[in-house]
């Protein structure tokens, strides 16, 4: 079992220097303002210092940054937007100030329906003992006997914490990490902020079986939630399962 | 200033000598006389001055303000002189108007062209067209084509016709503009109609005559200034018409003596079907949708042989507008015998023939209680006779001050919110859509409503801001609807979508997520809170229009049930609906416990007691009786409060385990929201912890651990309560739901955009919102409106200023005491508070809580070590 960093919503491994972020969906504000809600989010901004943050605690914990793997769903619209696509090679300017383009790995989304030019998409992706890839889709590659971990995104998972003394339900995005076909499997949450996510034990969650994560969610209820604050600090909480 | 004087009752042979001979001929085969109303409005109305007229409901109001109009219509009719121009605008906040237009408008036009017919002369045609939310494109056209002389509508599509070129330009010539239910607008849906009204003024040639009607309502001044707005050059009469009705009313208990039975559900069902049978129609007011789905479910399980759905039916608004309509129908052809509501047929439209009104539980304010009451006997010189029917001796309290404010004729007063900025946004763009303004000009015209008489230039100029974009730091992204040009002072409409984007999204009344309730087959039932969907699970049974529904599914936003359910319902409980009690009848109760106190002090005798109460509340013995004793138990076991006093019982629960400071402070729940929140967050700030607090109209509590009210006490004053309380607030979840609500208001967020209701919307919280738009700009005029929201229209901040003053000046005293046992006014408060919970912690404390307390239970079970991004491998031991 490989050694991991939770560093606010995304996963560090140390050896091999990857990190790896979820869900991105450059693009969600341009779709929200189509759709008339005008507020200024400015989603490129906001995810470039998230994840300055992120590179500064792995320098901080003494570690080097070597490649950086986007788990899909780098872009929202399922069609073309010009906009979309400069916020794309925005960040991936961005991202090769920290590391060379070729050291930056894009997955292929459910999103990804059509390709830009600046991108090149990977339907999954291994070093070593990990695999990385979107989790909408299952590669036999990624079950390999070598594989001990897999990290997916996709899912946006998110848990619903209920205090039965104060009646106060919330939400939070979060981490599911457990065991699956024997590996362990780790699923980031978007990183995109205003996607809150779904809490797979809801009622509305059953109904949407057809664009599930390939692993299904009575085994998702035995996984370990852990929940990203706002300052990027990572709190552990039981089984899925478990909780209220 | 507006000048304000009072109207004059005009006689009889004046108004004659001016109405035209068709119109007198079909008045006097209608009436034998003028209405009251009729003799203080018609003549001045004639004259085309402002009036507003005050009267009960059941009056002749709406004729009054026809009466007039229509006379010179038909005079010009017959001279055909009749332009294609709109003479009169009548604005009413109700939606289903065409049965009263019908009456007061359409019936006496075609009657008095057959009278002209009979003395063989054509009347040129006189128009009138209704322009609401529901009129068909077709029709829209019909009346941009050719104008209708008279105009109905709404205040929502009033500012929609004032940006179309067509209208504006047949309205030029507007002379007489009629706003009906004024007393139902103390709210931003009128403040958005004040501004209207302005755009109308600048519009028209001559600023038109304006008719204000209103149902009883105090203060009159500040209602005729909202009427006709603040300048110099207007004035307005005020006609205050008595309420010449009758009123028959009584406060009712169930039991005997409810000190000893508290709980009298059972009873009070006995009383209420007595009390029906005995009359024809009766009407039930419950204040809640839950106690009104309770109120005809019980009835019709436990009298079977009595209710069934073909003679009760249940009206609130969570029901399908084919079921109201249905009900509304069926009440005015006399078929039911009971009509169960909660706050529904307060307003308006003619119910046709109820000669008994009930109020279950008080209805908070006594110019409500007078409205439902003015229900029954609609016609004006009927009896009106109502009954409070109460359950606990709180309410006992209550219902019979407000009796005694309604036989005094003391209403409460009505306020209209002031310098809303959300509103003031949607009005900048409907009028930039309309021309090119001037600044300054524009600001000018804002200024005479009577709610932005005092708005400030900055706020005026933030709004600016924020339509023409200037906020939008990253300039990538262009927010803004209107453009400011810096140098000419000149605001005008932005892109092409401007006026479709306006007309779709217009209007003040906030969008609540609401699912469809479905049968299987797809027929629709009502609507239902989604909040509250997301507390029933699979195979819950609910109640819904007074019906037992089972839950099966949901798909989208819609609910699948089935219906004919024989296990009992979980009833719905829909949050936070229950109307608060108005400040001045809170006074009336205080100033009630001062009274009786000092008659305690002084020693004086039982049945002189009694009888004062009697005499002083206008009750029986009974009643009277049992004010004494609640009373006197809590003189004889604690102290006091009254009106100069405020008790702060120290109480530990043993059981609980929890301190308790019990609150005596009777000045209805808006001030007292106020109260405890800043107290709240002041002893939060000063070591208290998870600190509880529930308020009530009565009072407010709280629990805890550690908490310095003293300490609180001691630094809030009436100088520094607006600040504590917009910090207090800060991270509250009403603070966001008001956020949202405002935002929509303002266009920040579009309800209706390019046809399409984005479902993703719905998933937007709003604390992302907030938080996006305190980045641009802490002081954003949107959030700054969304605080002024819930401080002076939630709560009331003036009135709690007011309080904490008094108590600076030592008029009001605190005290605070060690309690055994909550006193008997403290438990109402207790037993009350528990029902409304309030959140006072944020998302990251509430996170860390949590997250505390799982820590314990895993290490309880050795279940795992607490995790510091360090030991990863050890902590999936367990996986």
């Amino acid at each position: 079992m490989e050694k991991f960093l939770l560093l606010n919503k995304s996963v560090f491994f140390p050896e091999e220097g990857i990190l790896a972020i979820g869900d991105l969906h450059l693009g969600y504000e341009k779709m929200l303002k189509t759709s008339g809600f005008e507020f200024p989010i400015n989603q490129i901004k906001e995810t470039k210092q998230e994840l300055e943050k992120i590179f500064l605690e792995i320098k901080k914990q003494k570690f080097k940054l070597k490649k950086i793997v986007i788990l899909g769903d780098l872009k929202h619209h399922f069609n073309f937007e010009v906009e979309e696509k400069f916020e794309i090679r925005k960040l991936l300017s961005f991202l090769e100030e920290s590391v060379s383009r070729e050291n930056i790995i894009i997955l292929k989304g459910n999103h990804e329906k059509i390709n830009f030019r600046e991108a090149e998409y990977k339907d999954y992706f291994v070093e070593k003992t990990v695999a990385f890839t979107h989790g909408d889709k299952l590669f036999p590659k990624i079950l390999d006997k070598k594989i001990k971990t897999i990290v997916m995104g996709h899912l946006h998972p998110a848990v619903l914490i209920h205090d039965p003394k104060s009646h106060k339900k919330e939400k939070y995005k979060c981490f599911l990490v457990g065991k699956w076909k024997g590996k362990t499997a780790i699923v980031l949450p978007s990183f995109l902020q205003i996607i809150e996510g779904t809490d797979i034990r809801s009622e509305s969650a059953r109904h949407k079986d057809n664009n599930f994560l390939i692993i299904p969610r009575k085994n998702l209820l035995k996984f370990k939630v852990f929940i990203p604050d706002k300052t990027g600090k990572v709190f552990e909480f039981p089984k899925l399962e478990r909780i209220n | 200033m507006t000048e304000i004087t009072l109207a004059q009752e005009r006689k009889k042979i004046d108004i004659e000598a001016v109405l035209h001979p068709f119109v007198k001929e079909w008045f006097f085969s209608k009436f034998l006389d003028f209405s009251l109303p009729q003799k203080y409005g018609v003549l001045a109305i004639h004259e085309k001055k402002n009036i507003l007229i005050s009267a009960p409901t059941g009056g002749t109001k709406t004729l009054t303000a026809f009466l007039a109009i229509l006379n010179q219509l038909v005079t010009l009719a017959e001279k055909k002189q009749l332009e294609d121009k709109v003479y009169a605008i009548y604005c009413s906040p109700l939606k289903a108007l065409s049965n009263d237009i019908h009456k007061n408008l359409i019936e006496p036009l075609e009657q008095i062209k057959k009278i002209a017919e009979s003395h063989e002369i054509k009347l040129q045609e006189i128009r009138v067209g209704l322009r609401t939310g529901d009129t068909t494109q077709s029709e829209k056209a019909k009346m941009a084509r050719k104008a209708p002389h008279i105009l109905i509508t709404t205040p929502e599509s009033l500012a929609i016709v004032l940006t179309s070129k067509k209208f504006v330009e047949s309205f030029q010539g507007v002379e007489y503009c009629i706003l009906d239910e004024i007393h139902s607008l103390g709210n931003k849906r009128g403040v958005h109609l004040s501004l209207s009204l302005e755009r109308l003024n600048e519009i028209t040639k001559k600023v038109p005559a304006k008719i204000g009607l209103s149902a009883t309502v105090e203060p009159l001044e500040e209602v005729a200034k909202y009427l006709v707005g603040i300048d110099d050059k207007r004035k307005v009469e005020i006609a205050k018409i008595p309420f010449t009705k009758e009123i028959d009313i009584q406060v009712l208990t169930p039991v005997e003596n409810l000190l000893e039975e508290p709980n009298p559900y059972i009873p009070m069902y006995h009383l209420i079907n007595d009390l029906v049978k005995e009359h024809k129609t009766t009407l039930i007011f419950t204040n809640t949708r839950s106690a009104t789905e309770r109120v005809v479910n019980y009835l019709k399980d436990k009298f079977p042989t009595e209710y069934g759905d073909h003679n009760i039916a249940a009206h609130h608004s969570s029901l399908s507008k084919d079921s109201r309509f249905d009900v509304e129908e069926r009440l005015r052809r006399g078929d039911l015998k009971v009509v169960v509501c909660s706050t529904s047929l307060e307003l308006g439209i003619d119910i046709g023939y109820i000669d008994l009104v009930l109020l279950l539980g008080s209805p908070k304010a006594s110019s409500r209680a007078l409205q439902r009451i003015g229900r029954a006997g609609h016609r004006l010189h009927e009896v009106a006779k109502g009954r409070f029917i109460v359950s606990d001796l709180d309410d006992l309290v209550e219902c019979s001050v407000i009796q005694k404010e309604m036989i005094e004729g003391k209403i409460d007063k009505i306020t209209f919110p002031k310098n809303c900025l959300d509103v003031l946004s949607q009005q900048i763009y409907g009028m930039a859509i309309h021309k090119v303004w001037d600044s300054e000009e524009m600001l000018k015209t804002i200024r005479k409503s009577y709610c932005y008489h005092e708005l400030t230039k900055d706020d005026f100029l933030s709004i600016i801001s924020y339509l023409s974009g200037e906020y939008d730091l990253e300039k990538s992204h262009v927010y803004g609807k209107i453009w400011y040009d810096k140098e000419t002072k000149q605001i005008g409409k932005r892109g092409k979508m401007a006026r479709v984007i306006y007309m779709t999204n217009v209007g003040t009344i906030p969008d609540e997520s609401f699912i469809t309730v479905k049968m299987q087959g797809g027929e629709q039932i009502g609507f239902m809170d989604e909040s509250f969907l997301s507390r029933m699970k699979k195979g819950d049974v609910f109640v819904l229009g007074g019906k037992k529904y089972m839950y099966l599914y949901t798909k989208g936003m819609n609910l699948y049930v089935k219906s004919e359910i024989k296990r009992p319902p979980s009833i719905p409980s829909w949050v936070s609906e229950s109307l608060p009690l108005a400040f001045e009848s809170a006074m009336e109760i205080n100033r009630l416990r001062q009274l009786i106190k000092e008659k305690f002090s002084q020693n004086k005798s039982k049945k002189e007691i009694i009888e004062l109460i009697k005499e002083h509340m206008y009750l029986n013995e009974k009643i009277a009786k049992e004010i004494y004793q609640y009373f006197y138990q809590q003189y004889k076991f604690s102290e006091f409060p009254d009106e100069k006093l405020i008790t702060v019982e120290k109480y530990y629960d043993t059981k609980e385990k929890k301190n308790y400071l019990l609150v005596n402070s009777m000045y209805g729940r808006r001030v007292n929201d106020a109260l405890s929140r800043a107290i709240g967050y002041l002893m939060g700030l000063t070591g208290g912890r998870d600190i509880e607090m529930g308020i009530s109209d009565r009072g407010f509590y709280f629990a805890g651990e550690i908490m310095h009210l003293d300490k609180a006490l001691k630094y809030l004053n009436e100088n520094n309560l607006e600040e504590t309380l917009k910090e207090a607030i800060e991270k509250t979840d009403i603070l966001t739901r008001r956020f949202r609500h405002c935002a929509t208001r303002s266009l920040m967020i579009l309800r209706n955009y390019k046809g399409t209701k984005s479902v993703k919307k719905q998933q937007m919280k709003s604390h992302f919102l907030i938080a996006a738009v305190k980045k641009i700009s802490k002081e954003f005029p949107i959030l700054k409106e969304a605080k002024r929201e819930v401080l002076e229209d939630l709560m009331d901040l003036g009135n709690a200023k007011r309080v904490l003053g008094q108590i600076s000046e030592g008029k009001i005293k605190i005290k605070i005491f060690e309690a055994n046992i909550p006193s008997p006014f403290a438990l109402g408060l207790l037993i009350q508070g528990h029902m409304d919970l309030l959140k006072m912690e944020d998302k990251q404390a509430f996170l860390k809580r949590m997250h505390e307390i799982y820590t314990e239970e895993i290490q309880k079970k050795a279940f795992g070590i607490s995790y510091e991004n360090k030991s990863v491998e050890e902590l999936y031991k367990d996986l």
